[in-house]
């Protein structure tokens, strides 16, 4: 490379560099605005690189959620997880593809030639060697009339 | 009846409990990263701290009140998507979510007519029909046994697998955490272990070690490590699925599916990815029936936990719910399993990391076709437009930042089990210290920035020489003494003793009323008899010497008197350089084990 075309930079302090040490692969690194520092007076049991955030009383704001550390109190506990919201995007290992809406990329037509494919053998054939030990419920009589499940 | 909430006692516990109120999940927080990448590869701004931290897997679910209908609704779905759910399962709601599954309570009747919790991991379905085989044989392989979660069953429709597995009701991490015993703390450690010794020997490396995914009922002094989604295996690996996993796809994020300027002639061959797509289910059904094979004589061997909340492995000749025929297809072919009868080789960490990493190297080197051109930017505060232009280096990075090892976040290619004992390190560090999450960054750097804050720089800095990485660092930071550092934390100095030195606390914080009697009353200054009691305590640590001094110690938690043994494992499992790193197998033999109750 031409030495007038070469532009470098340089990093600015505090900084952390990481680079393969043949210099075959592009250097990562960053910068911030100040190093970390461990800092004891975070409550427990916060992390203690937790930064504080400043906070309207004053008060140190280490969010931390305090639960309910004992048994008893964990039926009150709210058990359920929200849903994610609806759009997520990823990248879909079946049909090597990102995707900006998981829904929507597991409804195309692709997605679910692959979902019906019997690229899905490597699973059946192992599930095919597990056993159930649970009963099958009875249709609308889940809890009571039950039989041996045979599906 | 149908209404989840009221009924089940436990929650899954998160990777990230302080997150709120919501977590990205992994994949848009690699998203993120890679954009900022991408947009500006010359600065990368400083990562404010106040982002959440990605967690993973079934653990990264948002922790909110509410929103019961939309988790009904989930349960629905899940029922419409494997229609086979309903004739055995009632769900009773969502326990878990993560980027690449989620967890459901369900409660299903045995056969004597016995209730029983199951949990349901419904994977996302967009997983690779070769990773979600590759996780069933890592549960039926190497779990089962050793506080490693196994599987009872496993239900597909099309592209949804859900996986059956006991239930383990479980504590939260971070609301136990202050009121653990010192012996409590040294028993999660061990049996941890244990999980993680059992996994390596089959030749699997977990990835994503936390708490989360190490589960603890208190009570029962019950274990499950879980979740191998994102497991690879080592190069004997006993998994054969594993070994049809390339370890670049392994990672599941954007960063091996990065333009083909960065991909260039990266480590991933075309071969690899066609491997999966093409071949695999081939290869893996060759596999498979030796696996089969091992299941069954697994099956047998293992010793029948009455306790049938522990996980049972399939024995065949029971009814199927998927395939109507095959349940007992193979049986006729029981004979010595292949796998099971290669003795074990020993995963020695220590001389396979150097090698295998040279080789990695060189290999690389030999493979590659772009020409390097050369710039004096090399361990230098700079960077210019040629290293720049140079590709990305790929490695597995899967996992959650904080509990990433050294070698992990500095992209070196070839990491072996080694990267699990670092985590148990940080679990170990966060027991200690009484802080969780411990480490608390957003992105690779920051949490190796971190890292260095309690190693050190220069420690750091030579280690990574080791695995082939060149660490520059503007400040140099001194390594911290792991005990005082864990003292400090725990919080056994803090306001009680004025030679703690610059310990300060914020006038108007309160201090935390749970720290109370095992901290306070050991307040320091005792210092130093404490530290004589140490030396007692070590010299003769026979068990009911021990047991005798725990009792008399002044705090009933025994947190003043934690033996310089545990340091000393901590210092070992937190070792910057992988090759040295302790293996699970010679941290179970470790002193600080030492009259551990099995």
């Amino acid at each position: 490379g031409s030495a007038d075309q070469k532009v470098k930079s340089k990093l600015k302090n505090p900084f952390l560099k990481v680079e393969d040490r043949r210099c075959r692969y592009r250097p990562f690194y960053l910068q911030l605005s100040s190093f970390p520092v461990v800092n004891y007076s975070n409550p427990r049991p916060c992390s203690p690189f937790d930064v504080e955030k400043k906070n309207a009383h004053g008060q140190k704001h280490i969010h931390n959620k305090q639960r309910n550390p004992t048994n008893s109190d964990r039926e009150k506990r709210p058990n359920q997880v929200p849903p994610k919201h609806k759009r997520r995007k990823g990248y879909c290992e079946c049909c090597m593809k990102k995707y900006e809406d998981l829904h929507a990329h597991i409804e195309s037509e692709q997605h679910q030639k692959f979902a019906k494919s019997s690229q899905y053998q490597v699973v059946d054939d192992i599930i095919s060697k597990f056993s159930c030990d649970f009963l099958e419920l009875r249709e609308n009589t889940p809890n009571v009339k039950r039989r041996k499940c045979n599906v | 009846m149908r209404d989840p909430a009221g009924e089940i006692g436990w929650v899954v516990t998160v990777g990230q409990p302080t997150l709120e109120p919501l977590s990205p999940g992994v994949t848009r927080v690699l998203e993120d990263e890679k954009d900022k990448e991408e947009k500006s590869p010359l600065v990368m701004e400083a990562i404010h701290l106040d982002e959440k931290p990605p967690s993973n897997a079934e653990n990264s679910f948002k922790k909110h009140e509410s929103n019961k209908k939309g988790a009904l609704t989930d349960i629905e779905k899940l029922y419409q998507a494997v229609p086979q759910l309903a004739n055995v399962f009632r769900i009773k709601g969502k326990i878990g979510e993560g980027t690449f599954s989620s967890v459901y309570l369900a409660i299903g009747h045995l056969r004597g007519g016995r209730e029983e919790k199951v949990a349901l991991k419904h994977l996302i379905p967009t997983s690779h029909p070769v990773r979600i085989a590759a996780e069933l044989q890592c549960l039926i392989i190497a779990g089962g046994q050793d506080n490693v979660m196994g599987v009872k069953y496993c239900f597909r429709k099309n592209d949804h697998v859900v996986i059956v597995m006991p239930y383990l009701e479980h504590e939260s991490f971070s609301d136990i955490l202050d009121s653990l015993s010192f012996e409590e703390v040294r028993n999660y450690m061990f049996n941890l272990l244990r999980a993680l010794k059992r996994i390596h020997h089959f030749g699997i490396v977990h990835r994503d070690v936390k708490p989360s995914n190490f589960l603890y009922n208190r009570q029962l002094q019950q274990y499950a490590l879980v979740d191998f989604g994102l497991a690879q295996g080592t190069p004997e690996t006993k998994v054969e699925l594993l070994k049809i996993i390339p370890s670049e796809t392994q990672q599941r994020s954007s960063a091996y599916h990065k333009s083909p300027l960065t991909m260039g002639s990266q480590v991933t061959s075309p071969t690899s990815r066609q491997l999966v797509h093409q071949s695999a289910t081939k290869t893996a059904n060759k596999r498979l029936s030796s696996i089969s094979q091992t299941q069954i004589k697994q099956g047998h061997k293992r010793k029948e936990d009455p306790d049938c909340h522990c996980v049972q492995r399939s024995v065949f000749g029971e009814k199927n719910f998927n395939v109507r025929s095959s349940a007992f297809q193979g049986r006729s072919t029981v004979k010595q399993p292949r796998i099971m009868d290669i003795p074990v080789r020993k995963l020695s960490v220590k001389k396979k990391a150097t090698s295998v990493v040279n080789n990695g190297l060189g290999k690389k080197a030999a493979s590659s076709t772009q020409a390097h051109l050369t710039c004096d930017c090399y361990a230098k505060d700079s960077v210019c437009t040629i290293c720049l232009s140079r590709r990305q280096q790929v490695a597995p990075r899967a996992g959650t930042p904080g509990f990433r090892a050294p070698e992990v976040l500095t992209k070196c290619p070839n990491q072996t089990t080694a990267i699990d004992m670092w985590s148990a390190g940080i679990i170990f560090l966060s027991l200690l210290s009484g802080r969780y999450p411990f480490y608390k960054a957003s992105d690779d750097l920051t949490a190796l920035a971190q890292i260095m804050t309690i190693r050190g720089s220069r420690e750091t800095i030579q280690a990574a020489k080791t695995f082939g990485k060149s660490i520059l660092c503007s400040k140099e930071i001194p390594a911290q003494d792991l005990k005082k550092l864990c003292e400090r934390l725990r919080g056994k100095t803090t306001n009680f003793d004025n030679s703690a030195g610059d310990v300060q606390m914020h006038p108007s914080q309160e201090f935390p009323l749970t720290v109370g009697i095992g901290n306070v009353s050991d307040s320091a200054f005792h210092a130093s008899k404490k530290h004589i009691q140490y030396q007692k305590q070590s010299t003769h640590e026979d068990g009911g010497k021990e047991k005798k001094t725990l009792q008399k110690s002044s705090d009933p938690k025994g947190w003043d008197r934690v033996p310089n043994s545990a340091y000393d494992l901590l210092d070992k499992l937190l070792d910057l350089s992988p090759a040295t790193r302790m293996t699970a197998k010679e941290a179970l033999l470790h002193p600080f084990f030492r009259n551990v109750k099995q």
